[in-house]
């Protein structure tokens, strides 16, 4: 959809859409700002934000662990900045990335969208997002941060244990979160059901988009597990209630259970993603559609599924029955299933494609290799004997780095470069890229792999020192070499991403070839993504040339244009017919308004001063009012 | 609104709601496994002191919400054929019996709080969260009514007519929840 070579009839139409989207300029347009792409570009550089803050507090852990009996933090201090790693890394960083950044900016482009279903709810809930990022991060500049580790158990987040306010921001700051994070699953979920271009039915749906469908699926239904667990910790804590009381009738095995009801479909919300990165970089680097379509889409799915039955895998030494631990381990390994037929979907396309190793897709390779790794250690812990030698060991801590920072992270690494020309327009610098990926690759290993080795000779975690003498001096320091050349690596990575965005080559279009219609509009897109709303008849819709070509000449017939108004076209949730044109919510200044007062009345629940939270309450109540005072003008 | 022809789909707004209830439901799900939970590793349920709940009152009063669910699903009929027919009459009746409904159940709460604490055991807690979590959402329900019947008294848009079926399918659901709460909690008294 080249706007350069437009005709004059397509030029007049552009520049009618060109007005009719244009958002306010300036600080009150990000303010006020409905569009998925600015919203995510604004939930990119807050994770970043908080990833450099997780990379910070990583780095102090690990120069503290460099040698025996170091002082460089104290106790208290070194459980709080370990606790707000976990927090920060996996709450404010990889969902918020993944989820937030990659799934805002590029399901609307995938799907042939101009927005999504509900884009004030968006801005909200990257409001509700930021506003608890900082309400927990203000518990560390107070001094006051939570330090029960990032799973919180009880009785030690008990007030008794924890008088303090640390573990009341830990869980007021992730109810908010949550809150924000069901808003955007049901966003995405009715986006994908409803907003993809006409004739995109559920078989010629992205990869990417499945992956988001499976993660949002996830969200909605493992979230209320703990929404409602950290209210009863606060009822608990607050107002004196008995969940987990065991003199009262209460069992703190409560928390357990329900934090990891959440907590293993969270792995998978984290790490699922991620796979749809890789089944939109693998095509395009070796010049073929993915193997497997159909299966590997059932199979995000399944993963999704299945992760909501596993979770006391994470609890085998804590004295449960024996046939029910039997029973979660067998349903752990089950999960090999859908995540093998993925990895040898990945493996089988590049084996019969022609692969072409740029930066990308060399994260991608990357990614692979440690999700095999971490996977297989995965296994080895879901043998319950095996499990209870080295729960609460280094052995487990390097088995979710593997996990999350390997497989998980990598791909949103890959990510960055593969749409970083789409975004800004740009080229990065390809050489000093692939020179980025082994210092972060080496890095990697360096840093986790004698996590495995201390694990097993014995280091327990969440230990702020330890003696000499016990032969874990060599693992920890090349461990914490290992960190700091990690972080060279990704120091160099957006040094490079940065100086592109200013200094690239143009980029044009499509400079990959991509398959997925964001390739097919400029870089970076408009405002209403496409000039013309694409007619989609298979999955890789950039790839069919002739549909592309009728979309200019649709362009010059204002076929499908919408240049009167505000609007997408809606289809059928499955067959993807065209069904209706819906006129779209634009800038509100109500979504920043309800996020603030949300954030201050959550933080007021920290008074104790109960009338003032309520306070708090109401006058989010009556913001909401406001915001639906006027009503949309009908289409 | 009646000169286009009707979308084979649903509204956004009313998706919205769908999972909107989806995520809800999640959350009375893990409220009443809770409830179980708790109940199957105390062998004295309800605790020594505490007498088993009443079973009448109740259980009529979960059948109220139901009732009242059937002129809410005559409003959304209405508005989702965009038909002439009964709209704001079926949901004023609605709202009333909801408030009725409610009024009486914060009575019955207040009650149970009388006669014995959330802080006195586990029992109490869960008792007590169950049952205003849902009363918070018919309270919650009771507000959007009034926004609704505020709105619709004049005349259906296209706005309104999502409104409308979101709002009834919230109420189908909170409904369902509270005949399950209720099952729930008068289960020690079987």
């Amino acid at each position: 959809m080249a706007v350069e070579s437009a005709a004059p009839a397509a030029a007049q139409r552009i520049d009618r859409l060109d007005r009719i989207w244009a958002g306010r300029p300036g600080l009150t347009g990000w303010l006020t700002t409905t569009d998925h792409k600015r919203i995510g570009l604004l939930y990119l550089w807050t994770s970043l934000a908080f990833f450099a803050a997780g990379g910070a507090e990583a780095l102090v852990m690990r120069t503290q662990l460099a040698e025996p009996r170091q002082h460089v933090v104290g106790p208290a201090t070194y459980d709080q900045i370990m606790t707000m790693h976990g927090v920060t890394m996996i709450f404010l960083f990889v969902i918020p990335l993944s989820i937030g950044a990659f799934g805002n900016y590029l399901v609307p482009l995938m799907i042939g969208a101009r927005d999504m279903a509900f884009p004030r709810m968006n801005a909200l809930s990257y409001w509700l997002f930021l506003g608890s990022g900082l309400l927990m991060y203000t518990s560390l500049l107070l001094g006051m941060a939570p330090d029960a580790g990032w799973f919180d158990y009880v009785p030690l987040a008990s007030r008794r244990f924890s008088p303090g306010l640390g573990i009341d921001f830990y869980a007021l700051g992730l109810i908010l979160n949550g809150i924000s994070s069901t808003a955007a699953a049901a966003n995405f979920l009715v986006t994908i059901a409803k907003l993809r271009a006409p004739g995109m039915s559920l078989n010629r749906m992205p990869l990417f988009c499945f992956a988001i469908l499976a993660t949002s699926f996830s969200l909605v239904f493992a979230l209320p597990a703990l929404t409602t667990d950290l209210v009863f910790l606060e009822l608990d804590r607050k107002l004196g209630f008995r969940f987990f009381d065991v003199a009262h009738g209460g069992d703190p095995l409560l928390w357990q259970h329900l934090f990891w009801i959440f907590g293993h479909p969270e792995v998978y919300i984290i790490v699922l993603p991620a796979f749809g990165i890789a089944t939109s970089i693998i095509p395009t680097f070796t010049r073929r559609t993915m193997t497997a379509f159909p299966l590997v889409a059932v199979a995000e799915l399944l993963v999704a599924f299945i992760g909501f039955g596993v979770w006391v895998h994470h609890m085998f030494a804590t004295g449960l029955p024996a046939v029910t631990m039997v029973f979660f381990a067998a349903a752990s390994l089950i999960i090999v299933i859908p995540s093998g037929i993925q990895i040898f979907a990945w493996c089988m396309t590049m084996v019969t494609g022609r692969p072409e190793y740029k930066t990308p897709l060399l994260f991608i390779v990357g990614f692979i290799v440690f999700f095999v790794f971490g996977g297989l250690s995965g296994i080895t812990l879901a043998a319950v004997p095996f499990d209870q030698q080295v729960t609460d060991t280094y052995y487990v801590v390097a088995h979710f780095h593997y996990v999350i920072w390997g497989a998980a992270v990598f791909p949103l690494l890959g990510g960055l470069y593969y749409w970083f020309p789409k975004v800004t327009g740009r080229m990065y610098h390809e050489r000093i890229g692939q020179t980025t990926f082994w210092l972060v690759f080496a890095g990697t290993n360096l840093t986790f792999f004698p996590m495995h080795i201390s694990g097993l000779l014995g280091m327990p975690r969440r230990v702020w020192t330890y003696p000499g003498g016990l032969g874990w001096n060599v693992e920890n320091l090349v461990s914490t070499i290992g960190a700091f050349l990690l972080t060279a690596g990704l120091v160099a990575l957006f040094a490079n991403l940065i100086v592109s965005a200013y200094r690239g080559a143009p980029a044009g279009a499509d400079p990959f070839r991509g398959g997925t219609l964001e390739w097919a509009t400029t870089s970076p897109p408009p405002r209403y993504n496409f000039a013309v709303i694409p007619y989609v008849t298979s999955a890789y819709p950039c790839w069919d040339v002739d549909d592309r070509a009728d979309d200019r000449r649709r362009l010059e017939a204002g076929e499908l244009v919408l240049e009167e108004n505000h609007e997408t076209p809606a289809t059928t949730p499955v067959d993807g017919r065209l069904d209706e044109i819906l006129h779209m919510p634009s800038e509100s200044p109500w979504p920043f308004a309800l996020g603030v007062v949300a954030t201050l009345g959550t933080a007021l629940v920290l008074s104790d001063h109960f009338l003032i939270a309520a306070a708090g309450v109401a006058l989010a109540a009556a913001v909401l009012t406001l915001w639906h005072a006027k009503e949309p003008a009908p289409a | 609104m009646t000169s286009t022809p009707l979308p084979r789909a649903r509204p956004n707004g009313w998706y919205g709601m769908l999972i909107l209830v989806a995520t809800e439901s999640a959350i009375f799900g893990t409220l009443l496994a809770t409830y179980a939970y708790l109940r199957f590793r105390d062998p004295s349920w309800p605790p020594p002191g505490v007498a088993p709940p009443s079973v009448t009152a109740p259980l009529v009063l979960a059948l109220v919400p139901v009732a009242a669910s059937v002129p809410m699903g005559i409003a959304s009929r209405t508005a989702r054929l965009r038909r002439a027919g009964p709209l704001v009459a079926p949901i004023v009746l609605a709202t009333l019996v909801q408030i009725a409904y409610l009024a009486f159940q914060v009575h019955l709460f207040s009650d149970d709080l009388a006669r014995f604490s959330p802080r006195d055991s586990a029992y109490g807690s869960i008792y007590f969260t169950v049952l205003a979590v849902h009363h918070a959402h018919v309270a919650a329900g009771i507000l959007l009514d009034c926004w609704l019947i505020a709105r619709v008294r004049t005349g259906l848009t296209e706005y309104r007519r999502t409104a409308v079926m979101a709002i009834a399918l919230y109420w189908y659901f909170v409904s369902l929840a509270g005949l399950a709460v209720t099952a729930t909690i008068l289960s020690p008294a079987w």
